[in-house]
């Protein structure tokens, strides 16, 4: 291509210098914030009032950081769920209906079993039978996905309104075991006090909004980061990705291989919605229809480039932005609470075309011209 | 029960269809020409959202359906710009179209959300043609835009089948190195398909916004119809004419939920009633997925696969 006179040209490169790992989430993240300030702009909103605002109640505060840790609980298993599935080449987006399950498989196991069990059993039983509910979630498109080769993209995408309407169905929709009994006023019933864990203080007096639930989801990702490079089942998924045909050759089942993903990732996504239950809701809440986590979690493990630890923080960044927003909204000038979501998109779409220069370098030489003779 | 709504019903998902018929046909001719575009729900909602701010500004209806389509072009060209001029992942680069569109549709909509369409596409009157029994409402009860689509589908399958430039266009989806080898531009024929495939998509979101959705809401707009449209192109085979007859049954099973809560049938509350036109297209989906249905489709081959020549 010839641009401005000089002939420019990408060429691969053989590695990553690291400093590019760093630079270009950051310049994403940048790019994106400035995309933002255009649409902030142009609806009358100062934009860099209205991002020192953001930074303040998404990161800087106490109540903001303490609120946005607690957002990202869930937001951790998304991305980790959609990471899990990603790195294998399997674009499950079907984690916004797996968080779904994941809550009301945790519900019930917090009603139905808590009351028999202490404490420090009931809350992890909450928490595995919320890794079920979501597996069996995507239980019907990974089989699909690894018999008949239906792709999983849509299927576990329609799997989600189908969620989203199931969630409707036992809060609105009927008066069954997932509604409070007590009210005409339609909400979930509450789980076992044994099933739910006090939020905590980080050595104050005040009441935050982070549970530990974050670092049992901080814990999953280190774990998994480890797990996936030590053991053989690690080895197998990442020969697979690159080329399914070795693995085949190997001896590997790509049956075995895609299933079990995809299984796991649900899992993950599902223990997300079971941490909301252990944590904030303590019950079946349609509010968490409206934000969105496991779209989200595609995002975050996008930008984190599916990697496990990297996930923890993109999931901070991404809960900032939205409780930030959240307090934008309730301001006194409010900035509706879309941007937040405006911003994550942008940032994906600027990370995706930062892969590019992580790739490739550029070459910029002068034109060879052809000499008359 | 009378028989005259389920009569509407019918009109109703022809009506639909035309929405889901656009937008597979933009889904169509991007992904023949090997990029895939998951980006089709934003596309939509951004079409329905700019289409109607601007014909709530302007009172005019041709200018707010124009602007919908160069909001099409915009976002189109930001997906080409990633997938086909940076060889960004195509799948993930579609879902971040999705949710910036989302997002932005909704950050924009915000003054105008719960709102009334401010223009209104209405259906032709075409004189004896209308009032006839059955026929009448069900085929020649539409609006201008719904016959269009017809013909535009018709339009789409003679390019790709019919001409030089269709054939040139199918080649690039399934060899992009034999189109390279003759001497075309595969990085152009899949700029131009992504783009026009954009508007059309975009065009379909402001369609719908003044055809059938009675006000701008920017969790319902769409509700999910832009991924039926991608599930639609399987069940077309890539095909623009099958895409008719597809769109108007995924069309009935969206209109079905209504037409049950405006008659009152309760068989099954109204929240698992709007499951179904999920259920209906994901078992679809599945049995085209059986081996013996597979050999009837015919996917681009080298779809979702960036064309790099120096790696050859």
């Amino acid at each position: 291509m010839i641009i401005f006179g000089r002939n420019v040209r990408l060429e691969q490169r053989m590695t990553t210098p690291s400093y590019l790992l760093a630079v270009v989430p950051l310049a994403s993240v940048l790019f994106a914030l400035l995309v933002g300030a255009v649409f902030l702009a142009a609806t009358g909103h100062p934009p860099i009032r209205t991002y020192l605002d953001l930074l303040d109640n998404g990161y800087t505060s106490f109540y903001g950081i303490t609120d946005t840790l607690g957002l990202a609980t869930p937001l951790v298993c998304t991305g980790l769920a959609a990471a899990f599935a990603f790195r294998m080449n399997l674009y499950s987006i079907g984690q916004e209906g797996q968080l779904y399950l994941g809550m009301i498989g945790g519900t019930w196991a917090g009603i139905v079993l808590a009351d028999s069990l202490p404490g420090f059993i009931a809350v992890p039983a909450v928490l595995i039978v919320g890794a079920i509910a979501g597996a069996l979630w995507v239980l019907v498109p990974a089989l699909l996905r690894a018999r008949l080769g239906t792709s999983e993209i849509v299927s576990t995408l329609l799997l989600n309104y189908v969620a989203l309407n199931l969630v409707n169905y036992f809060i609105f929709g009927s008066t069954g075991f997932f509604r409070d009994p007590t009210t005409s006023f339609p909400q979930g019933r509450s789980v076992s006090e044994n099933a739910r864990l006090s939020p905590l203080s980080f050595f104050t007096e005040k009441v935050t909004n982070t549970y530990p639930t974050f670092f049992i989801a901080v814990a999953l990702a280190i774990f998994l980061f480890w797990f996936m490079r030590a053991s053989n089942y690690g080895y197998e998924t990442s020969v697979y990705a690159d080329s399914p045909n070795t693995a085949r050759y190997a001896g590997m089942s790509s049956t075995w291989l895609q299933t079990s993903v995809l299984l796991v990732s649900g899992a993950l996504a599902g223990v997300g919605g079971a941490t909301y239950v252990v944590g904030p809701a303590g019950k079946v809440d349609p509010g968490l229809l409206q934000i969105g986590l496991g779209y989200a979690g595609i995002v975050v493990a996008a930008l984190a480039r599916y990697n496990f630890l990297a996930v923890v923080l993109a999931a901070v960044l991404f809960a900032g932005l939205r409780t930030g927003g959240n307090a934008l909204q309730a301001s006194s000038d409010p900035v509706p609470i879309a941007i937040a979501v405006v911003l994550q998109g942008a940032v994906l779409l600027f990370a995706l075309g930062g892969e590019l220069f992580r790739r490739n370098r550029i070459v910029i030489s002068r034109v060879e011209r052809a000499v008359a003779s | 029960m009378n028989s005259n709504i389920w009569l509407l019903t019918f009109a109703d998902a022809i009506s639909i269809a035309t929405t889901l018929i656009l937008a597979s046909l933009g889904a169509i001719i991007t992904e023949r020409s090997g990029v895939i575009n998951l980006g089709v729900e934003g596309m939509l909602l951004m079409g329905a959202v700019t289409g109607f701010l601007v014909a709530d500004a302007s009172g005019n209806l041709w200018l707010a359906l124009f602007v919908a389509v160069l909001v099409g072009v915009v976002l189109g060209s930001v997906h080409a710009a990633l997938t086909v001029g940076l060889r960004a992942n195509q799948i993930v680069s579609g879902l971040a179209m999705v949710i910036f569109g989302t997002g932005l549709s909704q950050y924009i909509g915000k003054p105008i959300e719960g709102n009334p369409r401010p223009v209104v596409i209405n259906p032709l009157d075409l004189g004896w043609l209308t009032d006839l029994p059955f026929v009448g409402p069900v085929v020649f009860g539409h609006d201008i835009f719904t016959y269009a689509t017809w013909l535009l589908a018709a339009g789409t399958s003679f390019y790709l089948h019919r001409t030089r430039p269709g054939l040139v266009l199918r080649a690039t989806g399934d060899a992009p190195a034999t189109v390279d080898a003759q001497g075309g531009s595969v990085a152009r024929i899949r700029w131009g398909h992504t783009v026009v495939g954009g508007a059309m998509m975009s065009f379909a979101g402001a369609w719908y916004m003044f055809a059938r959705a009675a006000a701008w809401s920017q969790a319902a707009t769409t509700n999910g119809i832009g991924w039926i449209a991608l599930a639609l192109v399987v069940f077309a085979s890539w095909r623009p004419l099958r895409a008719i007859g597809g769109a108007v049954l995924f069309g009935f099973s969206l209109q079905v939920p209504f037409t049950l809560q405006a008659e009152q049938i309760d068989l099954l509350p109204p929240t698992i009633v709007a499951m179904f036109p999920y259920v209906v297209t994901l078992v679809v989906l599945v049995l085209l997925s059986t081996p013996r249905a597979r050999r009837l489709l015919g996917a681009p081959k080298m779809l979702g696969q960036p064309f790099v020549r120096d790696e050859r």
